[in-house]
């Protein structure tokens, strides 16, 4: 059942097998997956099925440097279905290298391997409706489809490696009624959990406190506790639970809230395709079951290896929006048109240089001399994407001249300085805020130098194409946006040394038996891969693992439980 | 034993008398309203109305059981199964076989076992169905001995309902992924499994004023997004379209009733209807997104069935539909077709 947390009588405690903290992918995955197995769960979710802007607000939180990265109130939802509310729907897989430990990433090795997991993603990719769980184009697409790049190969280069897009699917509207419905599940909306309240010797957890804004206090007692409230969330609750513990929960090592990372992305260069246009396929790809796919270029785990690169994958992109020269009326449509779309997609389109009369008049001139270009692209755009119902992913231009930009998405190193921290500033619940202070590394823009040194010779070898990118302004290409918003990894880390890490290989906090973290939170690398799959995925393989550990359910589902 | 298999022209009826025909212990005889004969069950046949108690009766004499599979209009199904039961008391047959439907769990959702009420609020066909099972319920309060299988959707080679129009939708694109309108639990159950169910129950001990009533789904059936999407694939309907809500119900409500008229109009002048794009009914929509779940653990336990593995009923349904075995008569395009 769904139920307003305002509908409890104050000071209630109620009891279940398990409480997962936060309504989001993670949450939604792992509280139907118990469910499938017998044990009874309360979800508590802080959220509506809505948007609503005070409980969005509890996100607000400082920067340490806003060029880097965005508010923390950007970019994540507090609703049902969490930040799927608003996200682009890309889902790929981790590779098995990111699982290793390399020399060339310290701090790197999960204490799982990829095929720990593995058995868990053709699920996560059903949940994300991204199709079947296949990201290699000679198995995933109809065998008549071309490559990316006609003649192009190479050993050191992955070309057929693919990324698959959702629909975009809402986890809370598109799961509701499978929550509503599941046995022993009892959905709290409005329910913030301000605390993890341990038992005296620090070594469980006794209960959650819950608050919601309009003043219901009440708590949960579980077996196990599920914290699933995101990379930034879960270090702030953890932190903010000081009663027991006064570092916070989990963090007598000083580690919650460290190893923050997010991806370096941007777009490099220009790739010079030799040949007909029709020889290379920049765009998306449609799966038979229905799925948008598109093709990425990365380092084989060997060459990693052998260079020492972290990992990476670059796609065929178009070049930079703001800048007028690329004299495409579609792009400048975008750019003119930014401050009407969101923060989160907008981002992009505003590169913090200040635009001229004279930007607008290039841009507005673009959109006059390339209208039929504007306008097939706008009927594709309401046909597919505004009134579609699997939304067709990003724009994608026409290839007129055979000539790209690579766009780069790929791994940070971790790094203990990189971190999220309390402020002394409180929100309306009394919690804490966060303070973001997320940094990269010297290294992380030279791995990216070497990947695209390695495609630059690949290409020059087989002579298909040609790379060219200007050394000296890749940092600032990579970071004109700051880090690539909306991924939040590596807060409570994943590891077998309590002393660099906060959760186990089973997602359990190290010091506590029934406290356990879902989500990205626990990543100890970001790999090139968006998390929301593999978070998924890793959460359906803690429900599997609490089905292991809890046995057979010992508490009916309830919401009537006095104190 | 003797065996009247009550409607065994249709599909379910003609497999199953093929079935019992082939175990040493049955000896069917086919019955239904139409002078039409299962040659390939090679069973002895009667040509008789349920309605028709008196016809019914001197039919039963002689019989050790009767199974009921007759399907149709809503007189059809209630009244027959109220003639059914009376001739069978007046012949003194003991034991009657009940196939029924999940319909009669209405618009219930969840999990849903065999004790749930009888819940007639989602159209004429699960209010006969309904009315069936009180019938059914007088044979066992007046000593009869009654077994009620309530299959979810019967499917398999020749089956039209389930494969053969879902699979010309997908060709057609009015179908494909439903997205939340499509989550519902299919309750798939492969005809072979419906038929080893009924053997079983003719021969399962029944209590007197017990009665005995089994869900049947295979545990492994999908949700209808996977079915469509798993059968799209198999026929060679791809890429699969995602479909939205409002196309749907424009298909239902808008296209649907003048294509029933059309129909039936054809239908009346003996035209054939397969040339007309078969409408999707409204209870059709409300059917894919009901989150329904058929428990069969019972038919499991108590009639000792081995589901046949959706993978392979998916797989030969797919062949037989592209095959153009059954009463499909629309050409699927064989090139395009893996089987």
């Amino acid at each position: 059942m769904i139920a307003d947390a305002n509908s409890l009588p104050n000071g209630v405690q109620l009891k279940a097998d398990v409480c997962v903290v936060g309504g989001g992918p993670a949450g939604i995955a792992l509280t139907l997956a118990l469910s499938e197995r017998g044990f009874s769960v309360v979800l508590l979710e802080s959220g509506q099925l809505k948007a609503d802007e005070k409980t969005q607000s509890l996100y607000e939180g400082e920067v340490a440097n806003e060029r880097l990265h965005s508010p923390p109130d950007k970019y994540r939802q507090r609703r049902l279905g969490g930040s799927t509310a608003i996200w682009g729907g890309r889902c790929m897989p981790l590779d098995p290298i990111d699982f290793e430990t390399r020399s060339q990433v310290p701090d790197s090795g999960w204490p799982i391997s990829y095929a720990d997991l593995l058995p868990y993603y053709p699920q996560a990719n059903a949940l994300a409706e991204a199709g079947r769980f296949s990201y290699n184009a000679d198995d995933a697409l109809d065998p008549q489809v071309g490559p990316m790049i006609r003649g192009f190969k190479s050993t050191r280069i992955n070309t057929n490696g693919l990324e698959r897009f959702s629909c975009l699917t809402h986890f809370g509207s598109r799961y509701a009624k499978r929550l509503q419905l599941a046995p022993g599940v009892n959905v709290l909306l409005g329910a913030n959990c301000t605390a993890v309240q341990l038992q005296p010797d620090g070594r469980a957890v006794s209960s959650l406190e819950v608050t919601t804004l309009q003043g219901i206090r009440f708590s949960v007692s579980p077996r196990a506790a599920v914290l699933a409230t995101g990379g930034l969330e879960t270090a702030r609750l953890l932190l903010a639970s000081r009663d027991v513990t006064p570092a916070g929960v989990g963090n007598s090592h000083d580690v919650v809230g460290r190893y923050y990372m997010c991806h370096i992305a941007g777009n490099v260069g220009t790739l010079t395709v030799h040949g007909p246009t029709n020889s290379v396929r920049h765009g998306y790809e449609v799966a038979p079951e229905g799925t948008y796919c598109r093709r990425r270029l990365s380092a084989t785990a060997s060459e990693q290896r052998r260079l020492g690169l972290a990992n990476a994958v670059a796609r065929l992109h178009f070049p930079r929006i703001t800048d007028p020269a690329h004299r495409n009326g579609v792009l400048s449509g975008l750019f003119l048109a930014r401050k009407l779309i969101s923060y989160e997609y907008s981002k992009r389109l505003n590169d913090g240089h200040s635009t001229t009369l004279g930007t607008y008049g290039r841009h507005l001139l673009n959109l006059a001399t390339d209208s039929l270009d504007t306008t097939a692209f706008l009927a594709h755009w309401l046909t597919h994407r505004t009134f579609a119902e699997r939304k067709f992913p990003s724009v994608i231009l026409r290839n007129r001249t055979n000539r790209f930009s690579l766009e780069l998405h790929g791994e940070q190193r971790p790094l203990a300085s990189s971190r999220v921290t309390l402020t002394d500033k409180v929100d309306v619940l009394g919690m804490p805020k966060l303070r973001v202070d997320w940094h990269y590394s010297s290294a992380d823009i030279d791995s990216v130098q070497r990947t695209l040194d390695l495609l630059a010779t690949e290409f020059e070898l087989s002579g298909m194409a040609h790379l060219d990118y200007n050394r000296d302004t890749l940092e600032e290409d990579l970071m004109r946006f700051g880090a690539y918003g909306g991924h939040h990894i590596g807060t409570a880390r994943m590891g077998r040394d309590i002393r660099t890490s906060v959760v186990n290989a089973d997602c359990q906090v190290h010091s506590v038996l029934n406290l356990f973290i879902a989500g990205s939170a626990v990543f100890p690398t970001s790999s090139q891969a968006n998390p929301t799959l593999t978070l998924i995925a890793m959460s359906l393989r803690l429900g599997s693992h609490l089905a292991q550990r809890l046995g057979t359910s010992q508490t009916a589902a309830s919401l009537g439980e006095s104190a | 034993m003797k065996v009247l298999v009550l409607g065994a022209s249709g599909y379910i009826g003609k497999r199953l008398l093929s079935t019992l025909k082939s175990t040493s212990w049955a000896s069917p005889v086919g019955a239904s309203r139409k002078r039409e004969q299962d040659t390939s069950a090679n069973a002895r046949w009667i040509q008789v109305d349920s309605r028709d108690v008196t016809a019914l009766t001197a039919a039963l004499k002689g019989f050790d059981a009767v199974v009921n599979c007759v399907a149709g209009d809503a007189r059809s199904i209630s009244e027959g199964a109220r003639g059914l039961v009376r001739a069978a008391l007046a012949a003194q047959c003991p034991r009657i076989i009940h196939l029924s439907t999940m319909s009669v769990y209405g618009s219930a959702e969840g999990i849903v076992h065999e004790d749930a009420l009888l819940k007639p609020d989602i159209g004429w066909y699960g209010q006969a169905k309904c009315d069936a099972e009180i019938h059914v319920g007088d044979f066992v309060r007046q000593g009869g001995e009654a077994v009620v299988l309530r299959p979810g959707c019967v499917f398999g080679p020749g089956s039209h309902l389930w494969v053969g129009r879902v699979a010309r939708w997908l060709h057609a694109r009015r179908l494909g992924d439903l997205g939340l309108a499509g989550d519902g639990w299919s309750n798939l159950v492969h005809i072979n499994d419906v038929c080893q169910a009924v053997p079983a129950a003719l021969r399962i001990p029944v209590l007197p004023n017990k009665f005995q009533v089994f869900n049947l789904a295979a545990p492994d059936s999908p949700r209808w997004n996977d079915y469509f999407v798993d059968l799209a694939i198999e026929i060679k309907a791809t890429p699969v379209r995602r479909k939205g809500p409002s196309q749907l119900q424009f298909d239902a409500w808008l296209a649907g009733p003048p294509l029933k008229v059309a129909q039936s109009v054809f239908n009346y002048l003996g035209n054939q209807r397969a040339r007309l794009p078969e409408p999707i009914s409204p209870g059709l929509l409300r059917l894919w997104r009901q989150h329904i779940f058929l428990d069969s653990t019972s038919a499991t336990k108590e009639l000792g069935l081995g589901w046949t593995p959706y993978a392979f009923g998916l797989k030969s349904s797919a062949a037989w539909f592209c095959e153009k075995k059954g009463p499909c008569d629309q050409v699927c395009d064989e090139a395009k077709c893996t089987h």
